[in-house]
């Protein structure tokens, strides 16, 4: 599935905020069909250097490229570029005043200018990917439980057709019994070949579905490489540390 | 002709002239305040500082001032206004001055995370105010505003300044002939109460109409 073409580039992102650097040049690269987790501490920088690539937050230094084209630049129409990228939000961030089904129409109906009848029918068959039923569509999402909500809002980012989703610790505000459900739909998305970068502490996915593991750690990338080697065999003692109390947390598989 | 023969069609011609302005006025009025109180929080700096100047002006004078300075000020100025276009001029920039800070409020109490996701979507600024900022800011702000509009009816009672002949003007000219003040005023109240509890209904439907199920808690 993962081919040869870097469909993200990010080179050497600076991100500080009054006296604290909270990224202190970050590089990496995601390919076409890829998934990439990036793991670390909190505090670490992982969900500034996510806001970073969408330019949700503007870093100091660095630039972005997504299909070549630069998003730093500020002759880009960054607002052009963002429908291109989904974002998959801690605190899932559905729109309140929308159903289920609105949440995930409004970005082509308005955004994208789709018609209203094709909005509605790749909203329906994204929501159907993620496994919201018919009779979850017109709930609003006050209505909804955590996972429900969160699997909405992965089908909002997914019917924009995007060439990458960021998910930022999609399942962290999740009851642990809702959690399945998210990942699952995560790993289908992954195995479809939907492109993503996820910052998550699910060493479980990490191991079953990434294809690196990006380690951050005080701003930076300390360490990457093939999930069970980052996890299992780390370079560094930090690493090692980290993935250990998580794993104990967590339980991984 | 006795009193109330005479009195009651004056009155309830004052009443449709009271009514003409505010059905102009407070819709007029609620559209200033959602962009004032937008401007305020989405604008650049330079309509920031313009719409927090009109703010401060316009809730800064006395309606009764706004009044005469719109119909005599401006007559100085070669600009005459009739009663009317005075008294509905002045209750739209007063009260969309005032409901302009529910507005403000309420759309700053949104939660940032509604923000962020319209523009990770690739919203403008713009499709994020229009589609998710105030659809959810309006209902938070309405019942603040509910206050405003019903003031504004009470108010509407100051257009007798600049002789506009609304329901307490004809009443005062028609005293200075009977002089039955308990009857003509019982009457004007029982009027602007009938007008306020009709719009306190009204807005409160309006509210359960806009409701978000499951979201907010219950207002029946």
């Amino acid at each position: 599935m993962v081919g040869d073409e870097i469909v993200l580039r990010v080179e050497n992102i600076h991100k500080r905020y009054k006296d604290q650097e909270v990224l202190k040049g970050v590089t990496f690269e995601v390919r076409r069909g890829e998934t990439k987790v990036i793991a670390g501490p909190s505090g670490a920088g992982k969900s500034t250097l996510l806001r970073c690539i969408n330019l949700l937050t503007k870093p100091d230094k660095g630039r972005v490229w997504l299909e070549g084209v630069e998003l730093t630049d500020p002759e880009t129409n960054i607002n052009k570029m963002r429908q291109k990228i989904g974002f998959v939000f801690q605190e899932f961030n559905l729109f309140h005043h929308l159903t289920a089904l609105e949440n995930v129409m409004i970005g082509l109906t308005k955004v994208k200018k789709l018609p209203k009848d094709v909005a509605r029918k790749k909203a329906e068959e994204a929501l159907l990917t993620v496994h919201i039923t018919e009779d979850l569509w017109h709930k609003y999402p006050a209505q909804l439980s955590g996972g429900q909500k969160q699997r909405v809002a992965i089908a909002r980012a997914l019917a924009m057709d995007p060439v990458i989703i960021l998910y930022d610790e999609p399942t962290s505000a999740l009851d642990p019994q809702l959690v399945g459900e998210v990942l699952r739909v995560m790993e289908e998305l992954a195995r479809k070949g939907v492109t993503g970068l996820v910052v998550t502490h699910e060493i479980g996915f990490a191991l079953e579905v990434a294809d690196e593991i990006l380690f951050m750690y005080g701003g930076r990338i300390l360490e990457r490489g093939p999930p069970r080697e980052v996890v299992f065999s780390p370079k560094h003692e930090v690493t090692r540390k980290f993935f250990e109390n998580i794993t104990k947390l967590y339980g991984g598989k | 002709m006795g009193f109330w023969e005479e009195f009651i069609p004056l009155v309830l011609h004052g009443a449709v002239n009271t009514l003409w302005v505010l059905v102009i006025s407070i819709p007029a009025s609620v559209a200033l305040a959602i962009a004032l109180g937008s401007a305020r929080v989405y604008g650049n700096a330079p309509i920031k500082a313009i719409a927090t100047a009109f703010v401060v002006t316009f809730r800064g004078f006395p309606l009764v001032v706004t009044l005469f300075l719109l119909f005599f000020g401006l007559a100085d100025l070669g600009i005459y206004l009739t009663p009317y276009q005075t008294a509905t001029l002045a209750f739209v920039l007063c009260g969309g001055s005032y409901m302009s800070e529910y507005v403000r409020g309420a759309i700053r109490s949104i939660d940032i995370g509604q923000s962020l996701a319209a523009r990770a979507l690739g919203m403008t600024k713009f499709q994020e105010l229009i589609y998710i900022i105030l659809p959810q800011a309006i209902r938070r702000a309405l019942p603040g505003l509910s206050n405003e509009i019903i003031y504004q009816i009470k108010y509407s009672s100051l257009a007798f300044v600049v002789g506009y002949e609304e329901i307490f003007a004809v009443s005062k000219t028609f005293i200075s002939r009977y002089f039955m003040p308990l009857q003509v005023f019982m009457v004007d109240a029982a009027l602007y109460l009938a007008m306020t509890t009709a719009a306190a209904y009204g807005l409160r439907a309006l509210e359960y109409k806009l409701r978000i199920p499951g979201l907010e808690m219950s207002i029946r």
